[in-house]
């Protein structure tokens, strides 16, 4: 009979090991049956937490082969298909293990606190009689509020593993998007400003939390709203926002990026010339011509169409 | 030892409004346990709506409306003076929580999104899409963020400790350090859910609701009222018994049977699948008994059909819904019909609640509220989105009502709660030891076997009597079954241990509070008594456990306004 193995990553407390174990498969199930049928039938000291099985509640996120899934939704069939009979499960990465699969979110959520993750109500609305806000406003908060706090962007997010001093888990990011997004919401900045000075402009695109996310939810967007937010608040005395502005400025000059300038305009004169080695690499290389610091670049054919793309971009913004 | 002045026990909707409540009084120390993380409550599984009169859909609404519909949802089991009361702050507890921040479909004119839902005479169920009890639960905890209400999670409710009628505090187990803890307490509110957990295979409900609560305020003498009362959801999924919302049927939703007819017009021509819950359950297993489902035996389902909503319906409104089909059952209901039937949903039933006004029962210093309560408002079938109203008006309530009786009460002595955390850990050292014995998942799928065939949609004496005693022993074999695991580190083999004991307490009491009612009254339906019986049952069932021994007594209902009459949908 068909046999499905989990490895799973064990922790007692004090140390880790890798324990396996066997049972027949079933057709139609999900990572979090086996895990509950080996619970129930080889080994009662398994331990992992789950609650409402129909993927709502975040509780049983786990990682399956390096990936960060909800065990009651992901269904065993896909996953072996995928990975073969063998899984090597384990706890979420950039989590603190407590026991086996079983993860600490107490810090998570004090971090969390920082963005302020409650609605600060506009003053034209009370308790008495609630708050107003257009189908269409609604829709823009409508994804963030999908979060389930499972913790899979979390575990999956390559800044946060590099180092997650100064970084945000996405999903926090994500939460401060919601109520600067929210029209009933008057403390942009509240919720904002820790995001700024946690990592915002340290996200490394990778995408894997938008990847993972069971719910959909788009931290990595939420992101980039969250710049373009602080940009539109005048909060462009940092590296991020120079950059993107250098960006900006460059594809309405010349249509194509200036290399030399966009680092002058980023990092200043002085931090651009402590990167002459790199620089004169690029040079040997034919990347960069120096002359455009001064010349810029000739404006590519067809300049005219990308300014008025620019413009019906921003207008489109307002 | 751990003390405060107000300790809320649950962290679902019910319980952190109270502690919220409880602590926007100020000058008071307020502690929220939970057993898992905040957000992994049953409240979050709650898709559809919360009920309340804001006339924003319908303007010709009203409380009257309201009150009557949920008095004839309850089948004339809800007390009519709570259910006033009930109406009367639903519409207000709505506006406050979108203060709060829940994030609300809207109307064209920016107020919140009312639909229809079953049983109701207007459409007033307030939603967000079909993930209200999500997003309710996630701006409660984000609330209880904002006000800094300090959390304790992890930690499992052992007992009450109760000292001649009146709150000495609790019993827990840290499920983090292994600790049993003893906790002081001027005043706990109890809201710990439901526990749906003993139908183990069909209900919509999340694994901790196992009614931890209800089983610890039933041992400490209050009693359980009307436990008998379990709803069974029409509309679960087929294989797993997982949720569809009511929505399914609010936004227009047929139900088919194998012959493709929309069979709801034999049970309810007027209403048809916009009839209560337990009308439409009823009407799905009578189908699927006299052979008009698909499948067989415990496989057998009938099919909602969402198709001619059309796409855009059931992507904005059922957007979690279609996802939960395709991941579960795996069928999209864009194009193919959801294979369903009912599963056990909620306990109408509950911890005996005497003041609806404080969420108060006998015991001086102990409020119950959420499902975990009854209060009774929902009677023998409670109308959905009256749960998520429920726990807004009630949670708040409660918290004011401990708040309340916190600041007139001081601390008790800490003898009683040392014997008892001396007792729980004794009993922990003893059951993990345990190397022999039967299993707690052999106990629990036993329990599940027995109630659902037995004691499940319909009942007759026979087969309730056949379950009594499979219960009973089952309990036998409980004292000496085998936990599993004797780390200190996280046990949930434990845990699970203790809410399988929690689980028999209940069932217990549900099957003689069922054997007993000789009537059938919204989701309590014989075979042998086929007849609701307002001469004898137009009363609550009481189960008291007096020196060890379960003891029934009833109670009559509070009538205002509205006599029983038949009931058509």
């Amino acid at each position: 009979m068909r046999q499905i193995t989990y490895k799973i990553q064990r922790f007692d407390g004090t140390k880790s090991f890798t324990q396996e174990y066997s049972f027949a498969h079933e057709p139609g199930k999900t990572i979090l049956w086996g895990l509950q049928k080996i619970k129930d039938t080889l080994d009662a000291s398994l331990t992992f937490v789950a609650a409402c099985r129909s993927a709502v509640c975040g509780a049983c996120a786990v990682r399956v082969n390096g990936h960060a899934m909800l065990a009651c939704e992901a269904a065993l069939d896909d996953v072996v298909e995928r990975f073969g009979d063998t899984l090597i499960i384990a706890p979420l990465g950039n989590f603190k293990v407590i026991r086996d699969l079983v993860v600490d979110w107490e810090p998570k959520i004090e971090r969390m606190k920082e963005v302020k993750p409650w609605l600060i109500p506009q003053d034209e609305f009370t308790a008495a009689s609630g708050c107003r806000q257009s189908p269409a406003e609604f829709k823009k908060i409508n994804t963030q509020t999908n979060c389930i706090l499972c913790g899979s962007c979390a575990s999956e997010c390559n800044k946060l593993s590099a180092d997650g001093s100064d970084f945000y888990e996405p999903f926090i990011y994500s939460k401060a998007q919601k109520f600067v997004a929210d029209s009933r919401d008057k403390g942009d900045w509240e919720h904002l400003k820790p995001a700024v000075e946690r990592g915002l402009w340290k996200c490394v695109h990778c995408q894997e939390c938008i990847t993972k996310c069971p719910k959909h939810v788009e931290p990595a967007e939420d992101i980039a709203k969250l710049r373009q937010t602080s940009i539109r608040l005048g909060v462009t005395d940092n590296l991020g926002a120079r950059h993107a502005l250098a960006f900006v400025a460059d594809l309405a000059e010349s249509g194509r990026l200036n290399e030399v300038k966009m680092a002058m305009r980023t990092e200043g004169i002085l931090r651009t010339a402590a990167r002459l080695p790199f620089a004169l690499r690029l040079l040997r290389k034919g990347k960069i011509n120096p002359l455009h610091a001064l010349t810029g670049n000739a404006p590519v054919k067809g300049i005219e169409q990308v300014r008025a793309i620019m413009k019906a971009v921003k207008e489109a913004e307002k | 030892m751990l003390k405060f002045d107000v300790l809320v026990i649950g962290s679902g909707g019910a319980g952190m409004r109270a502690a919220l409540e409880a602590g926007r009084q100020g000058n008071l120390s307020v502690a929220l346990m939970t057993k898992m993380f905040p957000t992994r409550s049953a409240t979050g599984m709650a898709q559809g709506g919360i009920n309340g009169v804001l006339r924003n859909a319908d303007p010709n609404d009203s409380l009257e409306k309201h009150i009557f519909d949920t008095v004839k949802g309850s089948d004339f089991l809800g007390d009519q003076d709570a259910i006033e009361f009930f109406c009367n702050y639903a519409p207000e507890c709505i506006n406050e929580i979108d203060y709060f921040g829940v994030p609300f479909s809207r109307d064209a004119q920016g107020r919140i999104a009312q639909r229809n839902f079953g049983g109701q005479s207007s459409p007033r169920t307030c939603y967000s899409a079909d993930k209200t009890g999500h997003v309710i639960l996630h701006t409660m905890f984000e609330q209880c963020l904002k006000h800094g209400v300090k959390i304790l999670k992890e930690m499992q409710l052992l007992d009450l400790v109760v000292d001649q009628g009146e709150l000495q505090g609790i019993v827990a187990l840290d499920i983090q350090s292994g600790e049993i803890m003893p906790v002081m307490a001027k005043a706990v509110v109890i809201a710990t859910g439901g526990a749906g957990r003993m139908y183990w295979f069909r209900t919509t409900n999340p694994f901790t609701s196992t009614g931890d609560g209800m089983a610890a305020a039933f041992r400490a003498g209050i009693p359980l009222k009307d436990p008998e009362m379990v709803q069974f959801h029409p509309t679960g999924l087929a294989s797993t018994g997982i949720l569809m919302s009511e929505a399914v049927r609010g936004e227009g939703g047929y139900l088919i049977n194998k012959d493709g007819e929309r069979f709801m017009q034999r049970y309810a021509p007027e209403k048809m699948e916009l009839a209560t819950r337990d009308v439409v359950a009823k009407g799905i297993e009578t189908e699927i008994k006299e052979g008009r489902g698909f499948g067989e035996g415990v496989n057998a389902y009938v099919l909602a059909d969402l198709r001619h909503l059309g796409k855009e319906t059931i992507l904005e409104k059922l957007h979690g819904i279609r996802d939960l089909a395709i991941s579960f059952e795996h069928v999209d209901p864009l194009s193919e019909p959801i294979p369903i039937r009912p599963t056990c949903h909620y306990s109408m039933g509950g911890i005996d609640v005497i003041d609806h006004t404080r969420c108060a029962t006998a015991i001086t210093g102990v409020f119950a509220a959420g499902e975990a309560s009854c209060i009774s408002i929902h009677g023998a079938n409670r109308l959905g989105g009256n749960s998520l109203a429920d726990i807004m008006v009630f949670g708040k309530f409660a918290g004011r009502g401990a708040t309340e009786c916190a600041r007139q009460r001081q601390f008790g002595g800490q003898t009683k709660l040392a014997e008892a955390a001396k007792l729980w850990q004794d009993r922990f050292n003893q059951a993990v030891s345990r190397q022999e014995g039967v299993t707690v998942a052999s106990l629990r799928n036993r329990l599940a076997d027995i109630m659902w065939n037995n004691v499940g949609i319909f009942r007759n004496e026979a087969d309730m009597l056949a379950a009594q005693k499979v219960i009973d022993g089952l309990i036998a074999e409980y004292q000496t079954c085998k936990v599993g695991d004797s780390s200190k580190l996280f046990n949930t083999a434990f845990v699970n241990y203790v809410e399988m004991g929690n689980l028999l307490t209940i069932a217990k009491a549900v099957v003689l509070g069922a054997i007993h009612r000789q009537e059938s009254r919204g989701c309590h339906l014989r075979d042998d008594y086929t007849e609701r019986d307002d001469r004898n049952f137009l009363q609550h069932t009481l189960v008291t456990l007096e020196s060890g021994q379960y003891k029934l007594s009833y109670r009559p209902v509070v009538i205002t306004k509205y006599q029983p009459a038949e009931r058509r949908y």
